[in-house]
């Protein structure tokens, strides 16, 4: 037996008493219980309630002190703690699918007085190629904040985990200094928040009341653009704060430089620091991602299954959580884990649209897109700008329509298979590596939805 | 041992206490008896499921000091088949149980008494509140009703309690609706927070003398002293959520309505409700009517337009008739008004005149 392991000794001390004591004592007194830690020799058992404290101490402690020296005399006492409901494990999932619209109360167990919510930790950040940059670049902020990266801007698209490694900096933030103070706002919270203390005539406390943390998270700061206004009392904030060593953290779908309508001194600065980009999860990440979501929700799901999720959920990790969230709500109803064939029929509103489109269609888009003659496509044409939207086109019809290589030739003026397949493997190729390709890609299908 | 007690103190003792032992019967038999003492204090019955407890004294006399357990169930049946005046002698005998009622005797076995957990009460108490027993047991009846009864979420399962500058407010909600009433105490000194368990509070509200009650609590556990007797519980240990985030400040539509009238409508609405149990709730301000209907594709549809004062936008809203219902047991008001805050948003309801209690009842998705 594994002293060291918790669960280890504790299951070693549960089958010594179940041999001294009757099964219906067993069951009342030792079902809810289980080992806290151990510290100094004393071991901490939880148990549910006073009752089971009071009955311990009066009834079963001489049994278990026998039994933990027994073990060894490193183990000099016992104590009973009480512990949080929430600990204990829920006896059975709530039934899904009730028609009325529950009240929002998840939502507030935000800690007030730092805004960050304490679901969002490093615990469950899954760090992959495709952010482990930003999550090195947080690791430094925290270790030395104000100091190595100041300010930190992180961006990437919508659903990359952007809030979540900014959350998670706040809250191990206040785990290693409990003595400071950290906030989380919202780029357009702090706008209204600003307008309300100028209407209310109390700017000034207003200025004060965010000048006193150490470490200022701002979510979303492209919403400031075009106001003013807020953008100035941002850049006189900053410049207070950045004196003073203060970290400041800021989140954004852009990076600096590309964020419109917004004053030049304050993009300096935003870019002043370190800025890191949040890239596209790859397909290992997202298996990763995928995984531990899963096991959040206590279920756990084939390999096959997993890898079907991580695969049909490209881009954005909000979606694969939708898809996840779907799986583990019909499994709950059901009351299996679902397999391949039930994910993919649940699946389905998730998937690309398999609708039949009209190849004209889809060129007139890739041709406005790329502002070249919609005819030109259908020529013979081997001019460079017009080859690649055509090839992109046959890719397009080839991955999201499931049109045959043998039907897109002859739709696009008469071409060869091989050559359909070709262009389709190239740009499949490509898109791979090069970002700009997969952006253009990504914003064509936008307009074909 | 030997006592004597009136056969209407027996019945009522054991209808108390039998609450509180354990019904399951899959659990220690000593936790489905009850524990019948003699001491020097006088009689008392003791049971406990390990979620609540109760220390019951019972009027009667008494000879010599002793201690016997003995199921609840059988006691229960026993007291059940009580009629008329007389006294129920209890004596103990070894490990079985004499009860002489009149001239019938029948020995019941025991559970050995040994296994018996005590009581806990607060340690050190945190708070101390003197209320009557009929206004505890009004607040706990009523808004206990309220709460979760899955036991997924502790925190939604419970009630909570928040005391603060002299007022005690209590609150429950299941996520779907939510209910909390107001009460103002004697003293302003205690500030505290307190989670009791719905279910424990239900049978606590049921046990609970109408004279005066002390309510002392520590973190995990909180006992309701009376003449009659302790009655212990334990306490949840969890966060509440900060639910006055959700309590809408901006009105849509209002109404006020006879509640006379909105029951009646609502119950003949409750006939044609679909298997959701739906029932759509129209604002007409420009009319001056608020009309509730249902339709069941088995039973037809009804259209129950009630006339009262309006005001606001027009707006149609569907709520499952159970929650709106609950309201009405929940308050006494002649008038009742029903605020909107938009689709999709919770209804206020609330007596008009009676400040003390607010509903909430999130509506259904179209």
């Amino acid at each position: 037996m594994d002293r060291t392991n918790p669960r280890e000794f504790w299951e070693h001390v549960l089958s010594q008493v179940e041999l001294s004591v009757s099964p219906a004592n067993f069951n009342a007194w030792f079902r809810d219980s289980h080992l806290i830690k151990i510290e100094d020799g004393i071991v901490y058992i939880g148990v549910p309630s006073q009752f089971f404290r009071d009955m311990y101490l009066k009834k079963f402690h001489m049994l278990l002190l026998k039994i933990v020296r027994g073990i060894s005399y490193e183990f000099r006492n016992i104590e009973y703690h009480i512990v949080k409901d929430e600990r204990r494990k829920p006896p059975r999932m709530d039934k899904a699918g009730r028609p009325t619209i529950e009240l929002p109360l998840n939502e507030f167990y935000i800690d007030k007085s730092d805004n960050l919510n304490p679901r969002y930790t490093f615990d469950s950040f899954v760090v992959g190629s495709f952010n482990d940059l930003a999550y090195a670049a947080s690791q430094a902020a925290i270790t030395r904040p104000g100091i190595t990266y100041n300010p930190l801007f992180i961006y990437g698209e919508t659903g990359r985990g952007k809030t979540h490694l900014i959350q998670a900096i706040g809250n191990q933030f206040k785990k290693t200094y409990p003595n400071r103070k950290a906030f989380y706002l919202t780029s357009e919270k702090f706008a209204i928040d600003f307008t309300d203390a100028v209407g209310a005539g109390t700017a000034n406390r207003f200025k004060d009341k965010y000048r006193q943390y150490d470490l200022l998270v701002m979510d979303d700061v492209q919403f400031l653009s075009k106001k003013d206004k807020t953008q100035e009392e941002l850049f006189h904030l900053f410049n207070a704060l950045h004196d003073n060593n203060k970290q400041i953290i800021f989140s954004s779908d852009r990076p600096p430089v590309a964020i419109p309508d917004i004053a030049e001194r304050l993009r300096g600065r935003l870019a002043s620091g370190m800025t890191v980009d949040i890239g596209e999860p790859d397909v290992e990440s997202r298996v990763a991602i995928a995984r531990r979501k899963t096991a959040m929700h206590g279920i756990t799901l084939s390999d096959e299954v997993i890898e079907y999720v991580a695969l049909t959920a490209s881009g954005s990790i909000r979606e694969l959580e939708g898809m996840i969230n779907s799986i583990v709500c019909h499994s709950q109803v059901k009351g299996t884990v679902p397999d391949i064939a039930e994910v993919r029929q649940s699946l389905r509103s998730f998937t690309r649209p398999q609708k039949n489109v009209s190849v004209k269609n889809v060129v007139t888009k890739v041709a406005e897109f790329y502002g070249i003659d919609e005819e030109s496509i259908y020529e013979k044409t081997r001019r460079r700008e017009v080859v690649r939207p055509r090839q992109i086109i046959m890719y397009l019809l080839r991955e999201d329509f499931s049109v045959s290589y043998p039907t897109i030739g002859s739709k696009l003026g008469g071409r060869d298979h091989t050559t359909v397949i070709h262009s389709c493997e190239k740009i499949r190729r490509e898109v791979v590596g090069d970002s700009e390709l997969a952006k253009e890609i990504q914003d064509i299908r936008t307009l074909l939805v | 041992m030997i006592l004597l007690i009136e056969k209407k103190d027996f019945i009522n003792a054991i209808h108390t206490t039998a609450r509180f032992t354990e019904r399951s019967g899959m659990s220690l038999p000593i936790l489905s008896s009850i524990l019948i003492l003699s001491t020097s204090d006088g009689i008392k019955f003791r049971a406990t499921n390990l979620e609540t407890g109760i220390d019951f004294k019972v009027k009667g006399t008494h000879k010599g000091e002793g201690v016997l357990a003995i199921p609840a169930k059988i006691l229960e049946q026993i007291a059940g088949s009580l009629v008329g005046e007389g006294t129920v002698t209890i004596e103990q005998k070894g490990d079985t149980a004499l009860l002489k009622i009149g001239s019938a005797q029948s020995s019941i076995r025991t559970t050995p008494p040994e296994d018996f957990p005590t009581i806990p009460i607060p340690e050190s108490p945190k708070g101390r509140v003197v209320l009557s027993g009929v206004t505890i047991k009004n607040l706990l009846s009523s808004i206990a009703g309220c709460a979760s009864t899955s036991s997924v979420r502790p925190e939604l399962a419970s009630v909570y309690f928040s005391i603060e500058g002299g007022t005690c407010t209590a609150v429950a909600t299941d996520s779907f609706r939510l209910a909390e009433k107001k009460i103002a105490l004697n003293g302003k000194g205690v500030q505290s927070k307190l989670l009791i368990p719905a279910k424990n509070a239900l049978d606590i509200a049921q046990a609970l003398p109408d004279e005066e009650v002390i309510v002392t609590f520590d973190d995990h556990q909180c006992a309701f002293v009376s003449e009659l007797g302790m009655f212990s519980t334990r306490l949840t240990a969890a966060m509440y959520p900060d639910y006055r985030q959700i309590i809408p400040k901006e009105s849509v539509a209002e109404a006020i309505v006879l509640r006379r009238d909105l029951e009646l409508a609502l119950k003949r609405a409750t006939i044609f409700s679909d298997v959701f149990q739906k029932v759509l709730l129209s604002f007409d301000p420009k009319k001056k009517m608020l009309t509730l209907f249902s339709r069941n594709t088995d039973v037809g549809e009804t259209t129950e337009p009630i006339a009262g004062q309006l005001s606001g936008s027009a707006i149609e809203l569907s709520f499952n008739h159970r929650y709106l219902s609950a309201f009405f047991s929940l308050i006494a008001a002649e008038n009742i008004s029903l605020t909107s805050s938009g689709v999709g948003r919770p209804l206020i309801m609330r007596g008009v005149g009676d400040a003390s209690l607010l509903y909430l009842v999130m509506p259904m998705n179209q």
